[in-house]
């Protein structure tokens, strides 16, 4: 039997990116909050620029949970399954995924909101890729803006604004939605390879800008500016200059003395009334089961687990999973794409130390910031020249035909151009489509004997044409700036990823969405869900800060409206 | 005699203590790697890297997977190598070596991919973990070492950085 703990107002499942910002505001507004961490606190001086304990090794990262519920996946529910990756970066821990994840810190597009209408008025709805269930978002830009501005200076979000109030300024990216005042820090440093493909960008006419990053340019809320080590990477920032959670919201919010953190703690189902009403958690935690009741829950665990625990909870009620009446909870499910570029360089680039942040970024062929007449795709994709490179990665470098893969012809090549190479990083806008979406494994399950969360995912069109485009356009970019030689590689169909969105999907429409516009479910009133599982399209960007913009928007939703939530 | 590191004999440089590899096991290892990265002009080989004992440490910590996958695929090699040219292939001069990589590389691509891989990590990893012994690795590549704190100037392009020496496990430093 489960032990029953002191009722809390409101428990939130999952301490990262998300629940790490969300309890914020609740703890701030007075309402007792339990923060449920299947993880623990990271030691800072834990930290170390070591890339076999970091990237080959996983070992930071590589914590049980998450590594033993990686999900499965399948191209069709006739195709077989693939063997799992042994290790996902995803991770649990106080601060979760934001201690050490890349840390751009993107706004979407008002285009990224509304693509469906905008989509339809230019083009036609003809445009709309078959096969995708795509919808407008129940909110636009707007509304949401607040709520990033927020978000950007509790944390430190390091940037250059493009267009403040419709005044644009080309230091900054001239593509983004208007922002109502400034970033609260400067961009990052520049590295010698930003300054050299900025100028390249501006020989093709480009509106080249400095990217945005929740990392300190200089000092912030007390924490020191980034010192561009090179290891941040799958590393924790040794001196806190990286804005994850566990150095920003969550100590604040202990300031309150509101917020509990049960750490540890593996959360195993949602428990729910004879109503169909949240009553609070269950989790394990050093193999004790206890039972934790609270008026409200907030899921914000990863876009995989978020399904996962909604379809595990299954009771009279919800003979289906909770929230899951409509059969939605799993679909709209998406990996974001991206696509492979090489460049190699007839001198050295030296991108070794730095921060793939710390990156010069080209928005001409993202979004809806181009005619598409005639192209038979919507979107495109943000591009990053960025720096950090690791030196077994250096070594394992493509040839690019020029040498064999092993011998003195080897190490000769490696020796001159290992320093010479660069990849960049391209996100693609993607959408939902019937063809893909997840649900529990029939055979894989976790140490508790619960099924895996599984994948399913078949071909795309429109996401490999828009990659292919702006593969192209990157190696424009590349040639321009002076390199040797470019490889261009075929798209992939994402698989596990560390970009995963939708499975409880945002929208008016109880029949095909899981939550409403405020991120309470539509059918469990007290039951909110936070994270890019509730996002409805991708943005040709990362996905954290609306990850965390919404996230506050729901949580000051609740502590503003506690009365009708919670009744 | 070549130009680069002194040639050390091998035996010389293998580490006392457990081990994860039966004798032919180590000896085919051995001959595999000086083959994918061999002494020559352009510096030390694998085994005077450290290569050999990188893999061996590696394999004798349980987290680390793919150790029967190596083991099975040296014995694989040495059948193979028997086989086609009547002796281990430690025991074939190199140009006959190369030929029996090359047929692994062809027909044994798991095996081939998992020694090629485990060879760069124990080239160029720090040198707490076993390899890149003396940072020749580093050395090889240019890479400029890790270091808490890079200044504009560790940044720039075309330029030759300053290599920083230690390992950041202590290694390098004496300890």
């Amino acid at each position: 039997m489960a032990i029953n703990l002191k009722p809390v107002d409101v428990a939130v499942i999952g301490l990262g990116a998300a629940g790490g910002v969300a309890v914020l505001p609740l703890a701030r507004a007075g309402l007792k909050v339990a923060g449920i961490e299947a993880g623990t606190w990271m030691d800072p001086h834990s930290f170390k620029p070591d890339e076999i304990y970091n990237n080959v090794r996983g070992l930071l990262t590589s914590v049980p949970k998450a590594n033993r519920e990686i999900p499965t996946f399948r191209e069709t529910p006739s195709s077989p399954t693939r063997p799992r990756p042994a290790v996902h970066p995803m991770m649990n821990a106080v601060g979760g995924t934001s201690i050490h994840y890349w840390a751009q810190s993107w706004r979407l597009k008002a285009w990224d909101f509304r693509t469906v209408s905008e989509v339809k008025k230019r083009y036609g709805a003809s445009a709309i890729p078959a096969g995708s269930t795509v919808e407008d978002w129940p909110l636009a830009y707007d509304e949401l803006e607040p709520w990033y501005d927020l978000v950007e200076y509790e944390i430190g979000v390091s940037g250059k604004a493009g267009n403040i109030q419709g005044t644009l300024d080309p230091l900054g990216n001239v593509f983004e939605s208007p922002r109502r005042r400034e970033y609260p820090m400067p961009p990052l440093r520049r590295a010698g390879y930003n300054d050299h493909m900025d100028e390249a960008a501006k020989k093709l006419g480009w509106k080249s800008f400095p990217g945005p990053a929740a990392i300190n340019s200089q000092q912030y809320n007390g924490r020191p500016g980034c010192a561009f080590h090179g290891y941040c990477s799958r590393g924790g920032c040794h001196i806190s200059a990286k804005n994850s959670t566990a150095v920003t919201t969550i100590p604040e919010a202990l300031k309150t003395k509101n917020l509990k953190i049960f750490d540890r703690a593996q959360v195993t189902r949602i428990a729910t009334g004879a109503d169909g009403r949240v009553t609070g958690v269950l989790y394990i935690r050093d193999k004790k089961e206890y039972f934790q009741p609270a008026h409200v829950v907030l899921v914000a665990s990863y876009t995989y687990e978020n399904s996962r625990l909604l379809l595990l909870s299954k009771s009279k009620a919800w003979p289906n999973g909770l929230s899951n009446r409509h059969g939605q909870v799993g679909k709209h499910y998406f990996g974001h794409w991206s696509g492979s570029v090489l460049a190699l360089f007839p001198q050295d680039m030296n991108v070794w130390y730095g921060t793939p942040a710390q990156a010069t970024l080209v928005d001409e062929w993202a979004d809806d910031n181009f005619d598409h007449s005639g192209l038979g795709f919507i979107g495109g994709s943000s591009m990053s020249a960025y720096t950090e490179k690791h030196p077994i990665d250096a070594a394992a470098m493509d040839t690019f035909g020029r040498a064999p893969a092993w011998g003195s012809g080897w190490k000769k090549f490696v020796r001159d151009n290992a320093c010479r190479w660069t990849a960049p990083y391209i996100q693609t806008n993607t959408f939902p489509y019937e063809n893909t979406w997840l649900d529990l494994d029939d055979e894989v399950r976790d140490p508790l004997g619960d099924p895996v969360c599984r994948i399913t995912s078949g071909p795309k069109v429109n996401e490999v044409r828009a990659t292919e485009f702006t593969q192209k356009k990157m190696e424009q970019w590349y040639l321009a700036a002076g390199a040797l030689q470019v490889i261009r590689r075929t798209p992939a169909n994402p698989t596990v990823s560390t970009h995963a969105y939708g499975g409880t999907r945002m929208g008016d429409n109880p029949e095909t969405n899981v939550v409403d516009r405020r991120g309470f479910s539509h059918e469990a009133p007290n039951l909110g869900i936070l994270g890019a599982s509730v996002m409805g399209t991708s943005g040709a960007r990362n996905p954290t800060l609306t990850v965390q913009a919404l996230a506050w928007r729901t949580a000051d939703h609740l502590a503003k409206n506690w009365k009708s939530i919670a009744v | 005699m070549l130009a680069g590191a002194a040639l050390v004999p091998i035996t010389a440089l293998r580490a006392a203590g457990p081990t994860v590899f039966s004798e032919s096991q180590r000896r085919c290892l051995e001959a595999f790697v000086n083959r994918l990265v061999p002494h020559d002009e352009y510096g030390p080989g694998a085994v005077e890297c450290g290569v050999v004992e990188y893999i061996d440490r590696s394999f004798s910590d349980p987290l680390i997977g793919g150790k029967e996958t190596l083991l099975a695929g040296l014995e694989a090699v040495d059948a193979f190598s028997r086989q086609s040219h009547g002796a281990p292939l430690a025991d074939l001069p190199p140009e006959t070596q190369d030929t029996v990589l090359i047929a692994m590389e062809n027909n044994s691509a798991a095996v081939f991919g998992l020694i090629r891989r485990l060879t760069l990590e124990g080239m160029f990893c720090d040198p707490s973990y076993g390899g890149n012994r003396n940072f020749a690795g580093w050395d090889l590549i240019r890479y400029p070492g890790p270091r808490l704190a890079a200044s504009p100037d560790d940044q720039r392009v075309g330029i030759a950085i300053k290599p920083v020496r230690t390992s950041v496990n202590g290694a390098g430093r004496g300890h």
